[in-house]
């Protein structure tokens, strides 16, 4: 009882509905302006939040995180410059549909299908907390660098055209993200002794670049073509449609989930995984992936709005952040008084239920603002190009400055928005290059922590591997993806089905 | 005519001057924060300055500059116009830059504003761990060799100078050192079992303490800990630590040199007042620091022993990049 009457302590006062619903709307808008970031939202908000109570403050939070992480989705349908990092996968069979008119549909799928997402991802946190940051807990060194290097083979699925181009692009993020100080020994990597390059380069003034400005750069070039004009008679997807994509939809949340609430991973990660399982297990996609393809959509935005429910999984039950929005949250709750930890669930199970709650709202108010606002928003892509460009120029200019308020991020940003261009003629794709941004942290910390932990002994490292199950998997999983994608693999797979028949 | 416009905009630009201190702050204050969003020094800092702001009655607007350990805020800050309108909001770790060979700037270029409160270190290890206090673990050491491993954050972390000291006092221990990004996620490591003992500071452990995640080994202070009344000192296993303890890192408010007196006064009362807050007193005893609250020469001298203390103790244990007599450190 006492449960249920947290869980609805939001719809109790009308005062915590209207702040979530305030924060979903918002949340919204910052998603979808590439540069402004949740992170960025939320750690203002502490301070505005500060002589605030508890529960009005997390409530704008929560709204804001969920709203957020949805709205990256808007920008990279409309225009193609996803919002945020877990919309880059969205990209790229939203924008095809765009292009064709399907607008409308593109983004009315996607709302329903984060709205899905969002709530397996709240469900799993609500009944299987406790379980789920055990498992994550179990994550070894070892095995986030095996989960980076299953990441880095989406490479395969994320190019488009040659492999090599995809490989070499994915390559080229990886050295992007080793510059700066090394942050486990502070030594200076790829800084060639400049002030400005050691800090590292800022991953979201690549991405604003690479996406942004190469896409405004390339549609200058047929500035005077005339605008598609989009459909908007069916936004809200058929029942049927929904039913459709009801079993991917269910792994990818899952995905989702687990990636979200792993310490170090995040809705990026998740997303580009969830993209590449449903590229795997769709067999005769009506439209390829790449061009239009509506699962290419379903699959990394059911997987990012989960990851936001994995993501308070061990925040709620360890105290221990799931990713930089839930990082913030664990210090907004101890400037209001409040000691996150194990104990947070013992000492405060109230807090838990409200927050799910919140969740739960937050989640219902996206659906309802994703479906009203679609009209208005699909007119920015009849708007004429002339006008539109400048536009994503200048959010491009403000987002980069944003993130750290550093002038040298503008450079990196417009630097990387012409080089973006560049690689866009020759046909190089560039999800690969953002990939390996995100990944190169992952894969190079954990591959040393892993190895020094066993005093540098690649026979140990490889015995811990086997003996662990996890890891055993993950290995196992590795080399799979690997050899399926070999030509090699090709030739057997022939040769067993002709026995096979005879 | 024109003369007496001169005169006009001289008179206007002393009496300028002489009111800037009296109407500090006359627009916004900016904040910067060396560390991340949601990390201690983020919290402390964003927890104590609506305080100061309120006193001041101004706004003091907060920004995280993260990189580089910190050293970008630092030399953003530094570089910054002396006149109190820009603040570094920081850590205990840029007195360590310079014979870590991070940086050739460190608080010598600043005046200090506030030292707000201390931290207390403790040593926590995995609950699987095969020892259950400081002399098993040194007695596990010393029959396995080159088998337990030490969660780190990089060198001048916590952890290091912690380490440090151990092997000074007990002598070099054969113990591997697995550096992660903070404390955070090292603490996340040890619940986890892929370290199996961290040098971390009390605050930042003490809910996985209470809840039993963690088991505590000992306490690196010299006074019983009120949180942790149960906990054992250090000191009781080895006397010799008492000539580096009591240490901890600690945060601090501060202004680039040059500022105005006047100016600097009136941040120090205003952070004064603000620490005593009865709301972030319990913030700060909640999270296990030590609240100092202190300013001016009293801060100086504190900013100067910790240094000397620290960057000497790094230096014996040989892992500095530079020598801190390279910088006219005194040996204390």
């Amino acid at each position: 009882m006492d449960t249920l009457l947290a869980l609805l302590t939001v719809f109790t006062q009308p005062q915590l509905l209207v702040l979530v619903g305030i924060g979903t709307f918002a949340g919204i808008y910052i998603g979808a302006i590439p540069g402004l970031s949740v992170t960025m939202a939320v750690s203002i908000l502490i301070s505005f939040t500060f002589s605030w109570d508890v529960y009005p403050a997390i409530s704008l939070m929560v709204g804001i995180y969920m709203g957020g992480v949805y709205g990256g989705s808007r920008t990279a349908i409309l225009l193609n410059i996803p919002g945020a990092p877990s919309a880059i996968a969205t990209a790229m069979d939203g924008y095809p549909m765009a292009q064709k008119g399907e607008a409308g549909q593109a983004i009315g799928v996607t709302t329903v299908m984060s709205f899905f997402g969002g709530l397996i991802g709240i469900l799993v946190l609500a009944i299987a907390a406790p379980f789920v940051s055990d498992f994550a807990l179990t994550f070894q060194p070892r095995d986030y660098m095996l989960l980076a290097v299953l990441g880095i083979l989406l490479v395969g699925s994320l190019s488009s055209g040659s492999l090599v181009k995809g490989i070499f692009a994915g390559a080229f993020g990886i050295a992007i993200g080793a510059v700066g100080r090394d942050p486990l020994t502070f030594t200076e990597r790829f800084t060639f002794d400049l002030q400005i390059m050691e800090g590292g380069i800022s991953f979201i003034a690549v991405m604003i670049g690479m996406f942004g400005v190469s896409e405004a750069l390339l549609q200058l070039q047929n500035v005077t073509m005339k605008a598609v004009r989009q459909k908007i008679d069916k936004i809200v997807p058929s029942f049927g449609t929904i039913k459709k994509y009801l079993p991917l939809s269910l792994q990818t949340s899952t995905i989702g989930v687990i990636i979200g609430a792993l310490p170090g991973t995040g809705g990026d990660i998740a997303a580009l995984m969830a993209y590449d399982h449903a590229k795997r297990v769709t067999k005769n996609p009506q439209v390829p992936f790449g061009k239009g393809a509506m699962e290419g959509l379903v699959a990394p935005e059911t997987a990012n709005n989960a990851a936001v429910g994995g993501a308070f999984i061990p925040m709620m039950t360890l105290g221990i952040p799931g990713d930089a929005v839930t990082a913030i949250m664990i210090g907004a709750l101890f400037i209001h008084g409040l000691n996150p930890g194990p104990m947070l669930m013992v000492d405060q199970p109230d807090m838990f239920w409200f927050i799910v709650g919140a969740l739960l709202t937050a989640n219902v108010f996206m659906l309802l603002f994703g479906l009203t606002g679609i009209r208005i928003f699909t007119k920015i892509v009849e708007m004429p190009r002339s006008i539109i460009i400048p536009l994503i120029l200048l959010l491009s200019i403000v987002g980069a400055y944003a993130v750290n308020n550093s002038i040298t991020d503008v450079y990196w940003m417009l630097g990387f928005g012409v080089f973006g261009y560049f690689m866009r003629h020759y046909g190089y794709p560039l999800g690969p290059v953002i990939l390996g941004v995100i990944l190169s942290r992952l894969l190079d910390d954990n591959w040393r922590r892993a190895i020094i932990s066993e005093r540098g002994d690649i026979g140990r490292f490889f015995e811990g591997v086997i003996t662990s199950p996890l890891s055993l998997t993950l290995f196992v999983a590795v080399l799979m993806i690997f050899i399926s994608q070999t030509p090699l693999w090709a030739t057997v797979k022939k040769r067993l089905f002709r026995k096979a028949e005879s | 005519m024109s003369r007496r416009l001169i005169g006009a905009f001289i008179a206007l630009g002393l009496s300028a001057t002489v009111s800037l201190a009296q109407e500090y702050p006359t627009k916004e204050i900016q904040g910067i924060i060396q560390w991340g969003a949601g990390g201690s020094t983020d919290t402390v800092m964003r927890s104590v300055t609506p305080h100061a702001e309120d006193v001041l009655s101004g706004t003091i607007v907060m920004q995280n500059m993260t990189g580089a350990v910190g050293a970008i805020a630092l030399n953003y800050v530094a570089a910054a116009k002396a006149d109190g309108y820009t603040l570094l909001m920081g850590a205990e770790n840029p007195l360590l830059y310079k014979v870590m060979g991070l940086g050739d700037k460190d608080y010598s270029e600043f005046v200090p504003i506030n030292i707000l409160a201390r931290g207390t270190p403790i040593l926590v290890a995995n609950n699987d761990a095969p020892f259950d206090d400081y002399a098993g673990m040194l007695d596990f050491i010393a029959k396995n060799p080159g088998e337990l491993r030490f969660g780190a954050t990089g060198p001048g972390g916590l952890p290091s100078v912690i380490t440090a000291m151990m092997n000074t006092v007990e002598g070099d221990l054969d113990v591997i050192a697995v550096p992660y990004d903070g404390d955070g996620p090292a603490l996340t490591a040890l619940q986890s079992g892929a370290i199996d003992v961290m040098p971390a500071v009390l605050g930042a452990s003490i809910e996985s303490i209470r809840a039993g995640a963690i088991k505590p080994i000992a306490i690196f202070d010299v006074k019983q800990n009120e949180k942790l009344p149960e906990v054992p000192l250090v000191t009781a296993y080895n006397e010799d630590y008492k000539t580096y303890l009591p240490w901890g890192p600690f945060f601090g408010v501060f202004a680039p040199k040059g500022t105005p007196d006047a100016v600097v006064a009136k941040l120090s009362d205003a952070y004064a007042q603000a620490a005593k807050s009865p709301d972030f007193i319990e913030l700060m005893d909640n999270r296990g620091f030590t609240m100092m609250g202190i300013s001016g020469a009293e801060a100086t001298e504190f900013l100067s022993k910790w240094q000397q203390g620290t960057a000497w103790l790094l230096q014996d244990a040989g892992l500095t990049k530079a020598s801190p007599e390279d910088f006219g450190i005194k040996r204390p």
